[in-house]
């Protein structure tokens, strides 16, 4: 039995156990002390409001947006854009990733290609994408696209490249084809990274798209977001910024969950 | 083909290129006969290319120079006719115990579900693991991580086992527990086999022939009929009776005469 206290104590102990609901407390608690601080410096009066609106300021721009402008269909619109993007994105990464790791003509064909286009800065891209699709949906799921895609394959081509040499050699030896090898052995091998990778990578659709929707959209939580600057409401700019954090957060954390139910084996 | 034995390696070569673009000469043209049934045990200093002959065997590795005759074909590439049990743990985490039998019989097309399921349940039961049927990998030692890796390939029903230190990772315990074991499995299915071990007590105890290999490049030393002077039938009490301690004594002096020579050449 640990003597009280211990559990505490191992959150500052180099390389101690791991200890869930201590760590879980301490998150929770820095979270609510910068809250607390924010609550404290803004109605104080010490700040400008314009420069940071208190937390109740936000709170009531948050119910104007839900009422009155329909918040709502922004965020659905926002999100439908990560996504489309996102599984447009993996639905073509993997399967080329994959490929990518296992056959070397695949590689010298497209890496050039994919670091090219990697080190483009994105929002460099958007007066040609406007060009090329104007200011519909496409254009703007096609910055994402391209923001994400280059950057996911060469993550699945790493995970692909990282499962041990005995996993493919055993499947081989038991009579396993190429494309049985891929599906059965690679692919389950490298399931967990690549779980994490895909997570990593919806994150940064994210940024592109508020990229995409303060440059060229008349929707969305990015446009509101670039809407409410120009007419200097900063409680609504705070409440925009806020809503992707949670949300970013949120979908974060679900895929972590099903990270650890999928792949109870792993822990 | 003239030459009837089950896996002929004939005048076969190995070279490696090095990061600098030198040649490396790993396995000079060695030649070995294995009859069928036949357990082949090779021993010789660490890194003189044991695994290497054995990976080409299962065809893992191509050859520089030679051939390679499995049951009067010529060895192009793995396949099922080959099992291979490695050192370090292949066993798939995401499967279950029996989960990663049922998985030696997945690619075989010429029997039933029903019976698939039938000879994974057989083997499980083979290695002694019904018990722990449905754990997953990482909750099993080390020693049960080998036996379903065993099960699965001999679930398989490869032409030949070969078997790279399966046991090399394990402690004394757990690996005479599997010497007992594999001895039992072997003689109930007429395996031919092709082990690999540095370990020279285990090399005799299971072995109806060691091979000694010298330093690299290999080549074969010795070949000693283990089964001419030891009875089929073993135990570990083998251990100490005359006939197993000259083979042994034997063997040791071979390999360390070869890594004086090595090292004196260094
Ligand atoms: N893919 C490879 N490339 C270069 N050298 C290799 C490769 N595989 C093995 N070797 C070298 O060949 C020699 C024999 O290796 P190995 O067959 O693994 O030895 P053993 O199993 O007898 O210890 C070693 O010196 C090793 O470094
Ligand atoms: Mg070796």
């Amino acid at each position: 039995m640990d003597p009280p206290g211990a559990a505490w104590r191992d959150l500052i102990v180099f390389r101690a156990a791991p200890r869930p609901r201590q760590e879980l407390w301490l998150s929770i608690g820095a979270f609510l002390a910068v809250l607390i601080v924010w609550l404290i410096v803004a109605e104080s009066g010490l700040v400008h409001p314009q420069i940071l609106p208190s937390p109740r300021a936000v709170m009531a721009a948050w119910w104007r947006l839900f009422t009155e402008a329909e918040y709502i269909s922004d965020i659905g619109i926002s999100v439908a854009r990560v996504w489309a993007a996102f599984l447009a994105s993996a639905v073509i990464a993997i399967p080329l990733g994959i490929l990518m790791s296992g056959y070397r003509a695949i590689t010298a064909l497209f890496e050039p290609i994919i670091d090219f286009v990697r080190y483009l800065p994105v929002p460099a891209l958007v007066p040609l994408t406007l060009i090329w699709l104007g200011i519909g949906e496409g254009s703007k799921v096609t910055l994402l696209w391209i923001g994400t895609f280059f950057q996911l394959i060469l993550l699945i081509a790493d995970d692909a490249r990282r499962v041990p040499k005995e996993f493919i050699e055993t499947g081989r030896t038991l009579g396993a084809s190429d494309t049985a090898l891929m599906k059965d052995v690679l692919l389950r091998a490298m399931l967990p990274n690549m779980v994490d990778s895909l997570r990593i990578t919806l994150g940064w659709c994210w940024t592109y798209l508020i990229v995409a929707e303060i440059v060229a959209s008349s929707s969305g939580i990015g446009y509101e977001l670039w809407t409410a600057r120009r007419y200097g409401k900063s409680p609504e700019v705070f409440a925009g910024i806020l809503t992707i954090g949670i949300i970013g957060l949120a979908s974060d954390q679900a895929i972590r969950f099903l990270h650890r139910r999928w792949f109870r084996y792993l822990h | 083909m003239a030459n009837s034995s089950f896996i002929r390696i004939a005048q076969v070569a190995k070279e490696f290129t090095a990061p600098d673009g030198s040649i490396i000469p790993v396995v000079e043209p060695l030649s070995i006969d294995v009859q069928e049934g036949e357990f082949v045990v090779f021993v010789g200093p660490s890194g003189c290319g044991k695994t290497t002959v054995m990976r080409m065997v299962g065809g893992l590795e191509t050859t520089s120079a030679g051939d390679i005759y499995l049951n009067g074909k010529r060895v192009e590439g793995p396949n099922r006719d080959k099992g291979m049990v490695f050192q370090s743990y292949s066993s798939f985490p995401w499967l279950t115990v029996l989960g990663n039998i049922r998985f030696g019989l997945k690619y075989r097309d010429d029997i039933s579900a029903d019976e698939k399921e039938r000879i994974a349940r057989h083997y499980l039961d083979l290695v002694g693991l019904t018990p722990f049927a449905d754990y997953t990998i990482n909750r099993i030692s080390g020693g049960m991580r080998q036996r379903v890796a065993i099960a699965r390939t001999l679930a398989a029903n490869p032409l030949v086992l070969l078997m790279d230190e399966p046991f090399g990772a394990l402690d004394a315990l757990s690996r005479e527990r599997l010497q007992i074991q594999l001895m039992d499995l072997r003689r109930a299915e007429r395996k031919t086999v092709i082990f690999v071990t540095h370990d020279v007590d285990e090399a005799v105890l299971l072995a109806d022939r060691i091979i000694v290999f010298s330093a690299r490049p290999a080549r074969v030393l010795a070949d000693i009929a283990v089964s001419a002077t030891l009875p089929e039938k073993r135990s570990l009490d083998i251990l100490d009776i005359p006939e197993f301690r000259k083979i042994r004594r034997d063997v040791l002096a071979l390999i360390r005469n070869e890594e004086t020579r090595m090292e004196a050449a260094e």
